[in-house]
């Protein structure tokens, strides 16, 4: 507890040195949380097809795990087979294609799927304008893109090669790197050549089944598909994104741990050696080493505690702030990131806190009673 | 009186080889409970190492320090904290506060290093510089106070833990002879009535005031010490032992030189001038040379004796 207000004392007695002490923790452990939202956003952003599409089961060509540049195609008979597994209350097929789509002088890469008319699942979950349905010939595309690309209902963008009219517009399904087309499952079909195949079927469940017994029960009904609860096809679509992110992440955290231990153990370290005559004092009148190292261990994790309590906040205000200004992402920032960057703190600290212990071991009491000295 | 800390034979090497100084060379002193020793000498006459290792801050390289029947200078750097902690108080010339803490956490700390709680040792810390005249400047950082206010807190800080030796170095060296004389006086009714031991490291003379003993430190060594007088006709000062003296109105009186005693005697016997209110010329100098040659001052007659070392 003395360690602990000797080092809120002494911290706080410097106000320059605090706040370059906590602001450069703040700011290298940003870099970090920042960039983990962002890529947790970029996720989820490629994950809301996944997460809203309505399915409980995601049923794709064996061996296809994810949806993110991969390819499944599968018999059109496999819609039957799947719909005739004990517990499937529907299976809806969907076609997928990763594509471009074109409007004006605009284009963007899009997940387009082909859903078939009315279906119950795989259509837009949201919709701001026009119809949520979409019927041959028509359209119905991301809002953001067509805000960016000035075009409304109505009007007509170019999609897996053809032009097709826009028929509505939906919401929620933009990411910083794509968007989803919705487009209706025959033209879909037509324009890849007619064959008889589907890429996904999405399948329904009845009340209380669960969704991973039934996901085994589809993979042993029908051969040569694979079939994932919904949850388990969105985290295998994260992991994607997050694996093929892994390496720019994990250098990015190396870098705001590094910037974060030498701005604490700087400040620290510059903190102690400025204080040597306190210390020296509070040796020579029965302190304690203990105390301290204590005190000196305690001013870092003080200084790393509130430096990540403010890069949370900026993390925070950061996630907030960014959806607002019409760039698709929605910064996330998850436990397991808040979690990590705790557990930086606390190292950054200790390492922060035990390299000056040296100095202050040395110490020399009896050195408080010469005058002017700097021990 | 019983004793409380006794240094015997001490000696303090610094360096090794060719380049070793010994800052002290067998120094024995004994301080009794509630006595006030001075120790003067030059600078870097082993003043501070000998205050050093009487405060177990530092340890000889011969020799032992006994506080109390308890040989301090051989217990552990595990046990030493607990002794500084408990029998000493510090008082340094640079004042040494905390600079982040306030008056009262300042005096509050030693307390609470002690094992006392929060608010326990808060209340003694108050109490202490209420006591100090300090009670408008308990939340005042140190930077906001007077070197005699800065002196006061760290004499309470000093003696917030009840210690039996409070050890002084050079304590009235940064304040103004007002606030020193005030800070002198504080000593000594620590000392008086606390029963407190002073041990003062300090060039300032006018300490040998409140001093009960004075000791001469030079060349890391206490030299044995001559009560000194000052010649009463010349103002010279003298080794009372080696003086010509005289006994006048039950008062020893000593002069540099037969000269000097036969001046003053001629004074004293010369008949009064006529006239009632004629002043006498040296009456006043010679009353004042009165008190200076008198062994001791009439209010500290056990106390201010004028001693120098022998050569």
């Amino acid at each position: 507890m003395t360690a602990a207000f000797l080092a809120r004392r002494r911290l706080f007695r410097n106000r320059g040195r605090l706040l370059t002490s906590i602001g450069g923790v703040a700011l290298a452990l940003s870099l970090t949380l920042a960039l983990d939202a962002i890529y947790a956003g970029v996720a989820n952003g490629l994950t809301a097809y996944i997460d809203h599409a309505g399915a409980d089961v995601w049923v794709s060509q064996a061996g296809v795990r994810n949806l993110h540049m991969v390819a499944s195609w599968m018999p059109a008979s496999v819609t039957a087979q799947v719909q005739a597994v004990e517990g499937v209350r529907d299976a809806t097929p969907i076609l997928y294609t990763t594509d471009t789509i074109a409007s004006g002088g605009e284009r963007g890469v899009a997940y387009v799927v082909g859903v078939p008319h009315e279906a119950p699942v795989g259509g837009p979950w949201q919709t701001s304008a026009g119809a949520s349905d979409v019927l041959p010939g028509s359209v119905i595309v991301d809002a953001a893109f067509a805000r960016r690309a000035g075009a409304s209902v109505g009007d007509s963008v170019t999609v897996l090669g053809r032009e097709m009219r826009v028929a509505g517009l939906s919401e929620g399904t933009a990411s910083l790197v794509n968007t989803v087309a919705f487009v209706p499952f025959g033209d879909f079909r037509s324009a890849r050549g007619g064959a008889p195949v589907v890429s996904f079927v999405l399948v329904r469940l009845e009340p209380g089944v669960d969704a991973a017994v039934a996901a085994a029960a589809i993979e042993r009904a029908v051969p040569g598909v694979t079939a994932q609860t919904t949850a388990g096809f969105a985290n295998q679509e994260r992991s994607l994104v997050m694996d093929m992110s892994a390496d720019v992440i994990t250098i990015m955290n190396g870098v705001g741990f590094f910037v974060a231990l030498a701005v604490v153990a700087l400040t620290v370290y510059i903190s102690t050696l400025s204080n040597r005559r306190e210390f020296g004092v509070l040796k020579a009148i029965g302190a304690r080493d203990r105390l301290l190292y204590g005190s000196v261990l305690a001013q870092a994790l003080i200084s790393v505690a509130i430096g990540t309590l403010l890069a949370l906040a900026f993390t925070a205000l950061l996630a907030a702030l960014v959806p607002r200004t019409g760039i698709a992402l929605a910064p996330a920032l998850t436990g397991a990131a808040v979690l990590k960057v705790a557990g930086f703190g606390v190292v950054v600290a200790l390492i922060a806190g035990l390299l000056p212990i040296r100095q202050v071991a040395r110490i020399d009491p009896a050195s408080t009673f010469r005058r002017g000295a700097t021990l | 009186m019983a004793t409380t800390l006794t240094v015997r034979g001490v000696t303090k090497q610094f360096g090794a080889g060719a380049s070793a100084v010994d800052a002290l060379r067998g120094v024995g002193l004994t301080v009794d409970a509630g006595e006030i020793v001075l120790v003067m000498g030059p600078s870097g006459s082993g003043k501070t190492t000998l205050l050093s290792i009487m405060g177990a801050l530092l340890r000889p390289t011969a020799g032992t320090v006994v506080l109390n029947g308890r040989t301090i200078s051989e217990l552990s750097e595990h046990d030493l904290p607990a002794i500084r902690l408990h029998e000493f108080g510090f008082i340094f010339q640079d004042f040494n506060l905390l600079s982040a803490l306030t008056v009262e956490e300042n005096v509050a700390l030693v307390g609470e290093l002690a094992g006392l709680a929060r608010s326990e040792a808060r209340r003694r810390a108050v109490d202490l510089l209420t006591e100090l005249g300090l009670a408008d400047r308990l939340s005042f950082l140190p930077e906001k106070l007077s070197g005699g206010e800065k002196q006061r807190v760290a004499i309470a800080r000093a003696l917030v833990n009840d210690p039996s030796i409070i050890l002084a170095d050079e304590p009235t060296a940064n304040l103004d002879s007002r606030i020193g004389r005030e800070i002198m006086r504080l000593l000594r009714s620590i000392a008086k009535e606390r029963g407190r031991s002073v041990v003062i490291v300090s060039h300032d003379q006018r300490i040998r005031d409140i001093a009960d003993r004075v000791v001469w430190l030079e060349d890391g060594q206490l030299r044995d010490l001559v009560a000194m007088a000052v010649d009463p006709v010349c103002g010279m000062s003298v080794e009372r032992d080696a003086a010509v003296s005289e006994e006048r109105d039950g008062e020893r009186l000593f002069f540099c030189s037969r000269g000097c005693r036969s001046e003053f005697l001629g004074e004293l016997d010369a008949p009064a001038p006529s006239g009632p209110s004629e002043p006498r010329p040296l009456a006043g100098l010679m009353h004042m040379a009165r008190q200076y040659a008198r062994f001791g001052s009439p209010d500290t007659t056990s106390a201010g004796r004028q001693q120098h070392p022998r050569r």
